[in-house]
């Protein structure tokens, strides 16, 4: 039963110099048509089903005007949502008007996601982003007036030339705003971003590292519980729709570039506006039960909770040592087993890949 | 045919002076080809040769030059051109009483040229100076008949060639008439034969190549190796004019192709005389020498499931190649392989390259080791070919290892560098003689080892590609050597372990360490990767354990990214050797040849 969807809304203002998503400079002339093009979208797929989570994610969506913004809200309201619906929102503190948060209100929306992602003027020239701190105090303050209890803050870090005092500072103006969430991210030099293409280099892994640990450190002094290798919550505050992901359940993806996960399928649409208008998908990837297993392998063991095994055993007939030998793994303390849980021991978290591979490499 | 009217020569030249071509110019203007037929290097076409049912390289060609109504015999025989077969080039030219020494017009005399020509020297051949290539807009006839008067040549003497445009072929066709002498074998004395070149073919056998020096063989008869007394009965006789003719006998003075359903190439020695069973030779031609492999590596299949498909592979190549060796070798960390020897270096790389390329094996090639020779305490004396067959230093009493006499040739502006290297690489100068003004040619003894490591490279840098070289085993020397060891996380490495003078372990050491830190990728804990002789470590660098391997951002729920590139380091990975607990890159095991300062 699909009860989680996404929804891609792909235009920026400015486009991010790490960001290699799927976006687009924001034109008016586009908007109209590609909501006309998404509307059909959902209409052609959805279901009917009482969604927990909904996640409006971008680009930047709160970069829509006030009536476009609006339009894409009244699309959205054919979706039958739950009554604990957990309704998101991702944008940043230009867009974000004290109007456009009154109208996010008004469909729905009870959790906020701005991208803060650095205080600092240096890195946000780099990152190509602007960000005024007191109007997000005041975006914060106002939401919070009419009701939208949740927030989370996106930060970046491992910028290049950044050091740990850089990181505090970052730390110290988010902690400041009280959210709910905070989402920190590893600056990801890709290829095909303005940074990859400037040949930016990373940032050592050993500071990389340490920085991880003192946002840890930090995030854990303020009683964020630390849920999944990238989020920290309040407790009760974890992040559902990203929960929907990491236990490997099904979801709907709808607009431009998204993936759906429906009926054992991964679907993955074109990241080409024209061709989204024609109604093409990019990928379609059936699922063979190894593959189903994999996912839920590499998902469940970014969650510090880890995998679930008795789930995992009726969901798959046989216990995950049915599929994997991680008995050394375990032996040699990459894995740990916690009641019927089974995960990657926190210290290791951040070499989670590597600990993955050996994983797959033991298939039975 | 009667032996006046015999001439036996052959081509000698620095690689890539146009042998070749000036054998097809000769062959075309003999009437052996026309033009028509003439493949460019008709010596050398692997093609024509299989449409004559010979293999490879049995080049010993019999051409017919008619002069003032006189008929000649003129007998072409081929020469490998590399100082790792140095051996099998003593032999050819043992063949003949004629060489031409062939230079290129535009390079000028070098260090194969020389080294060729005292071969020939030795031979105690008649040479013909031929300045071929005399054609390219580059030619510098003046300079190099200079150079070739400075090395003991008349200036008179000289050919000028051009196998390009024919220029000169008939003068130098002549001069072979003219000046090299006929055979002086005698044809009622018991047979003496000379192999001078063997190779394997699937319906025939063995084929040799031989060079009758006294008496006659004909099909039918048996035959006796002197040096190894097997006997066999001639099958065929045959000559290549160059297509392959029957023949009933060879006599004295005479050159051709024998087969006798011999069975392995290893039956057969180049050098080797035959004889006839009934009324033999009372001795042997002199010179035979067996051939003794130099250079030794291990070569492992980077996929451990075809060992099988290596040995058939190896088999299959000392079929025609009676110098190889090998003989099975396990490795901790490669696991099956085969420890094989070599001529040299040339002909191990042409080994290997002709496994991957011809059987389609991939190789990990350990580092190339040179025969040592230990003496123990005890007094024994062990053969070290290998590493692992290093004895315990506290049995050992000397060590000793092989030198060459290395001559160098070089434009005299890079006599300096050179030196340097030579110092640099444990070498005793010995003389220096200039050539010219512009040119010289150094003298050093330098340990075999050192050229195998990586002089080669080294002495083409630091004279930028103007120097050759060329060098002759003069026997062992005593030197303080000791095995080093590789340890990855404190376990030995076997496939690492080299053998180095004591002197240059510790930068020796260093080197390798540092190149495999470079190599090995970061581990889920740190990996000290340490040089060592016995329990002594010389050099250590650590691989730091991995701190970041994530993957973090969920792009709008598309957790496909993550899998294909969990996938993509899966993949990665199988392209390592699990050395204990550490993965290791295959590069590794070639790091160790590694020369970057």
């Amino acid at each position: 039963m699909i009860k989680s969807c996404y929804v891609h809304i792909p235009f920026c203002k400015k486009i991010c110099s790490y960001c290699d998503f799927c976006k687009l400079i924001y034109h008016k002339k586009f908007i109209n048509s590609y909501l006309d093009a998404l509307e059909k979208e959902i209409d052609s797929k959805y279901q009917g089903e009482v969604l927990d989570t909904l996640y409006i994610g971008g680009g930047t969506p709160t970069c829509l005007s006030y009536e476009e913004l609006e339009r894409l809200l009244k699309i959205l309201s054919k979706l039958k949502l739950s009554k604990d619906i957990e309704y998101t929102i991702e944008g940043n503190v230009d867009s974000i008007t004290i109007e456009k948060l009154e109208l996010l209100k008004t469909y729905g929306i009870n959790r906020l996601s701005i991208g803060v992602e650095t205080t600092n003027l240096r890195f946000l020239q780099l990152l190509n982003r602007t960000l005024d701190q007191e109007k997000c105090r005041t975006l914060v303050d106002y939401a919070r007036s009419i009701g939208i209890h949740n927030i989370n803050f996106d930060l970046i870090y491992a910028i290049p030339g950044e050091n740990i005092d850089d990181l505090e500072k970052d730390l110290d103006f988010i902690l400041s705003l009280f959210p709910e969430h905070i989402s920190t991210y590893s600056l990801i030099i890709e290829e095909n971003t303005i940074l990859g293409i400037k040949d930016t280099k990373n940032i050592s892994e050993e500071l990389d590292y340490e920085m991880y640990l003192s946002i840890c450190k930090r995030l854990k002094e303020n009683g964020y519980i630390h849920y999944e290798i990238s989020n920290f919550s309040k407790p009760g505050y974890e992040s559902k729709h990203n929960l929907c992901y990491w236990k490997n359940g099904e979801y709907y993806g709808f607009g431009l570039g998204s993936s759906s996960y429906i009926h054992k399928k991964r679907i993955t649409n074109t990241r080409s506006i024209t061709r989204y208008k024609e109604g093409i998908v990019l990928a379609e990837e059936e699922l063979s039960l190894d593959d189903e297993i994999e996912y839920e392998v590499i998902l469940g063991l970014r969650l510090l909770k880890g995998i679930d095994l008795r789930l995992f055993e009726e969901k798959y007939h046989h216990s995950l040592s049915y599929y994997y030998d991680v008995d050394q793994l375990i032996e040699e303390g990459y894995l740990q087993l916690n009641n019927h849980y089974l995960s990657i021991p926190e210290d290791k978290i951040y070499v989670s890949n590597e600990i993955l591979v050996k994983i797959l490499q033991n298939r039975k | 045919m009667k032996q006046e009217n015999i001439r036996n020569f052959c081509i000698i030249a620095h690689i890539d002076h146009g042998k070749s071509t000036l054998a097809d110019r000769i062959l075309e203007r003999t009437g052996a080809i026309d033009k028509r037929e003439l493949k460019d290097q008709m010596l050398d076409s692997m093609d024509l040769e299989r449409e004559r049912g010979i293999t490879i390289k049995l080049n010993a060609v019999q051409l017919s030059y008619t002069r003032d109504g006189e008929t000649y015999q003129l007998n072409l025989i081929d020469t490998p051109g590399h100082v790792d077969f140095s051996y099998e080039v003593s032999r050819s030219l043992a063949a003949c009483e004629g060489a031409l020494l062939v230079v290129d017009a535009a390079q000028g005399v070098e260090a194969q040229t020389l080294a060729n020509l005292y071969l020939a020297l030795d031979n105690h051949l008649t040479i013909i100076p031929v300045i071929n290539k005399i054609d390219l807009p580059s030619a510098d006839i003046e300079k190099v008949s200079t150079e070739l008067e400075n090395i003991g040549f008349d200036r008179n003497d000289i050919i000028k060639t051009s196998a390009k445009t024919g220029e000169g072929i008939s003068e130098l066709l002549d001069r072979i008439i003219d000046v090299i002498p006929s055979p002086k074998g005698d044809q009622n004395k018991p047979l003496k034969a000379l192999i001078f070149d063997s190779l394997f073919d699937s319906y025939r056998g063995v084929i040799t190549s031989i060079r009758v020096v006294d008496g006659v063989v004909k099909v039918g008869d048996i035959i006796k190796m002197m040096e190894t007394n097997a006997t066999y009965d001639v099958v065929g006789l045959s000559i290549n004019t160059p297509k392959e003719e029957e023949i009933k006998e060879l006599s004295a003075g005479e050159v051709g192709y024998l087969y006798a359903s011999i069975k392995s190439i290893q039956d057969v020695h180049v050098g080797d005389t035959i004889t006839l069973e009934e009324n033999p030779a009372k001795e042997a031609l002199h010179g035979y020498k067996p051939m003794k492999p130099t250079v030794y590596c291990g070569m492992y299949p980077i996929e451990a499931n075809k060992f099988e498909d290596l040995r058939d592979a190896l088999n299959k190549l000392k079929l025609n190649d009676a110098a190889l060796t090998f003989e099975p070798e396990t490795s901790k960390a490669l696991g099956f392989g085969f420890r094989c020897g070599f001529l040299g270096l040339l002909h191990m790389e042409i080994v290997e390259e002709r496994i991957e390329r011809e059987f389609g094996i991939n190789l990990i090639a350990t580092s190339p080791s040179v025969v040592y020779e230990v003496l123990l305490n005890n007094g024994d004396k062990v053969i070290v070919d290998s590493p692992s067959k290093m004895p315990k230093r506290e049995f050992v009493s000397k060590t000793f290892e092989p030198y060459v006499k290395c001559s160098i040739f070089t434009p005299k502006d890079y006599i300096g560098s050179l030196m340097e290297l030579c110092q640099d690489k444990r070498g005793t100068f010995i003389n220096m003689e200039y050539l010219d003004t512009e040119r010289v040619t150094i003298h050093y003894e330098l340990p075999l080892s050192e050229i195998v490591y990586d002089f080669f490279d080294r002495l083409k840098s630091c004279t930028k590609g103007y120097a050759s070289f060329d060098y002759e085993l003069i026997g062992y020397k005593q030197s303080d050597l000791v095995k080093m060891d590789i340890l990855l996380n404190g376990e030995v490495v076997d496939a690492l372990s080299v053998i180095v003078h004591k002197d240059f372990a510790y930068s020796r050491g260093k080197i390798v360490c540092e190149k495999l830190k470079e190599i090995i990728p970061r581990q889920l804990f740190e990996v000290p990767i340490q040089a060592a002789i016995g329990m002594h470590v010389i050099a250590r660098e650590t691989v730091k354990a991995l701190r970041k391997d994530v993957l973090a951002k969920c792009y709008g729920g598309d957790v496909t990214r993550k899998k294909k590139l969990l996938e993509k380091q899966k993949e990665g990975k199988k392209r390592m050797k699990q050395i204990g607990s550490v993965e290791v890159p295959q590069e590794a095991f070639l790091s160790i040849l590694s020369t970057k300062e």
